[in-house]
């Protein structure tokens, strides 16, 4: 090819750019949009991996390397959070979902040029503010961590802050039943009644048999709830025990999809169909159907506490018709100034395809969620004698195999307390098949 | 002449940008009021302490005590239960009243519940250890007379981008021997906290 070389009426000679630019323009549109080829769902399989197969310094390693920042840097927060909470770090768990609190709040607040962003590129230019759902989650893994640290009082904290944050956020979403965070109210009544407030613990297990009965999340109403509603109403004493908490398999993923939508102003060399880039929701299976905690003094077998999937997929389907509205929108901007740059291109044919280009390779989905929320939580209660205790969990499978077990030795159940224990068991994601 | 017009925008760009990223230390004065996210800080523990203080001197249960007994009163902290929305730290204002007491030679403080601990392993340790001459003996620690305890409590009124928090720290000292509470002091804040619309 011939090379344009232009001298400028000053004399000196410019580098020949003429035929080169356009075709450098192409190159970088094409790396960049490589590059960022990889959604976030994928990108963090290895993370999930490593959690799976009980190699939790490696996920925290694998997460590290991710390097979750920016717009993601919530994401970070709250999976490191997670994964120290597995780890049983649970001061330092706090530290970190306290870090994702901190930034929910600060990202309420509207950025206009994050809008702009993902009006003219994509959804995933705006900084993740964690989803509904997700937000009123974090505040029952920072309970349970205090109350596994034996800081009832800081439990409390959380149980109020909750209190505040449920309030704005079933403002902010009215008839989205299932943020009623009957789970957490029902973990924040036990909170309460362990730090000698029991009206308080009164009228959050009634909220929390409300919210079970409002989700109608297809489980039913915990009885051991129903159980201590109508104990702490009568204003009988709490019995000494073994509470089990069991994260159960992971929650949702969403992957990307294409769909082709009608352009609303076809014609002047706009297309007629768009092809969107949208999240698909996936449901992934729960390894464990039930716990079964023993001790030499008996034995009890869990209830569901929370379905993570099932609200996920409910609060997927109502954001996903706004989301496919944006993403429209976004392809009627995109499509104009595209035209534009073509028209200002004349008959350069690099130009003009690096603007389609543009239009199209930017068109991502955002598939971001908290991804190492479980799938589901199990919790089991054990009423024990004060004393030292040697507890087992036997996890079953939903063909009534064992699929796992985990020994606590040493427990002390003092007189009127209950002591928390954790757990968690997860399908590798490769295992973890679709669930729908 | 673009290209050259090109570079300097470049290079103005890349200084406001490079000199934004090294972290900025500026040391302030400590009664400076900052408040950066409306939660609990230091400004707050400040007026606590403060208000705490000046009453706490000013009540007559010292005179009284000494008119009664003949000797200065000796008080250990308990605890101050945080009955509130927010992680707080009610050590900072319970260390301020700690040190008036002490400063004022009108208080003795003993050494709390959590503190003593350390203290007796170092008295065990002394028996085993050290000179007959400078052996502490077990047995000879000096018992309070009042109990400082309190609370903190919240009420929080939240709108869609408004707060209005309300603290209330109840600060009490009871009697060891027979349960009294010889002094109660109070502070009340109240704080409108808009979150920001846009960021």
């Amino acid at each position: 090819m011939n090379t344009l070389v232009h001298v400028n009426k000053n004399n000196s000679s410019v580098a020949c750019w003429g035929n080169r630019l356009p075709r450098l323009l192409t190159a970088a549109a094409l790396v960049l949009a490589v590059s960022g080829c990889a959604t976030y769902s994928a990108g963090f399989a290895k993370v999930e991996t490593d959690a799976a197969n009980r190699n939790l310094d490696g996920a925290v390693k694998s997460l590290d390397e991710l390097k979750l920042s920016g717009a993601d840097e919530n994401l970070h927060y709250l999976n490191k959070g997670t994964l120290l909470r597995l780890q049983e770090k649970y001061a330092e768990s706090n530290k970190y979902l306290d870090h994702a609190k901190v930034l929910m709040e600060r990202l309420n607040a509207i950025s206009v040029t994050e809008q702009l962003a993902s009006v003219s590129v994509n959804d995933t230019m705006k900084a993740y503010e964690g989803l509904p759902n997700e937000q009123l989650m974090v505040y029952s893994f920072e309970a349970l961590n205090y109350l596994q640290l034996g800081a009832v009082d800081e439990a409390a904290v959380e149980a109020r802050q909750f209190d505040v944050k449920q309030a704005r956020i079933a403002a902010n979403n009215k008839g989205a039943k299932y943020l009623s965070g009957a789970f957490v109210r029902y973990l924040n009544g036990m909170v309460y009644e362990a730090v000698g407030e029991r009206d308080s613990a009164r009228i959050e297990m009634q909220k929390a048999v409300d919210g079970y009965r409002a989700q109608n999340a297809g489980f039913p109403v915990p009885q051991a709830l129903v159980t201590d509603l109508k104990r702490v109403t009568a204003g009988a004493p709490a019995a000494s025990e073994v509470t089990f908490i069991l994260h159960n398999g992971l929650g949702p993923s969403l992957d990307e999809q294409n769909i082709r939508v009608q352009n609303p102003n076809p014609g002047n060399n706009s297309p007629a169909m768009f092809s969107l880039a949208v999240p698909k929701y996936v449901k992934r299976a729960v390894p464990v159907d039930h716990v079964v905690i023993s001790a030499a003094a008996g034995n009890a077998t869990s209830e569901i506490v929370e379905d993570i999937n099932a609200i996920g997929e409910r609060s997927f389907n109502d954001r996903l018709p706004l989301i496919i509205s944006r993403g429209l929108a976004r392809m009627v901007v995109k499509t104009l100034a595209a035209q534009e740059a073509k028209k200002q291109a004349g008959d350069n044919a690099w130009l003009k395809l690096a603007a389609d280009l543009s239009t199209n390779l930017s068109e991502r989905a955002d598939t971001r969620t908290w991804s190492l929320m479980p799938g589901n939580i199990l919790m089991a209660r054990l009423a024990l004698p004060a004393g030292i205790h040697q507890i087992t969990a036997t996890y079953y499978g939903v063909n009534g195999n064992v699929v796992g077990t985990r020994q606590f030795n040493g427990i002390e159940v003092k007189a009127g307390k209950k002591v928390f224990l954790s757990d968690y068991l997860m399908n590798p994601p490769a295992a973890a098949k679709p669930a729908n | 002449m673009l290209n050259k017009q090109l570079w300097w925008v470049v290079a103005l760009v890349a200084i406001g940008t490079l000199s934004g990223c090294a972290t900025e230390v500026k040391r302030v004065g400590v009664e400076q009021v900052k408040d950066l996210s409306g939660n609990w800080n230091d400004t707050d523990s400040r007026l606590v302490s403060e208000e705490m203080i000046r009453d706490s001197m000013a009540g007559g249960w010292m005179d009284r005590h000494q008119g009664k007994t003949g000797k200065v009163p000796t008080v250990i902290v308990g605890g101050v239960r945080n009955l509130s929305h927010e992680h707080i730290n009610t050590r900072t204002f319970v260390a301020d009243l700690e040190r008036a007491f002490v400063n004022s030679g009108r208080v003795d403080v003993v050494a709390s519940k959590d503190e003593r601990s350390g203290i007796r392993e170092e008295r065990k340790d002394m028996d085993l250890n050290a000179t007959e001459a400078t052996r502490k003996a077990a047995g000879n620690e000096v018992g309070a007379d009042y109990m400082l305890m309190g609370t903190i409590n919240t009420i929080i009124d939240a709108g869609s981008s408004e707060q209005i928090r309300f603290y209330q720290v109840d600060l009490t000292l009871v009697s060891t021997a027979d349960n009294r509470k010889i002094w109660v002091g109070q502070k009340k804040i109240k704080k409108d906290v808009k979150e920001a619309t846009f960021r």
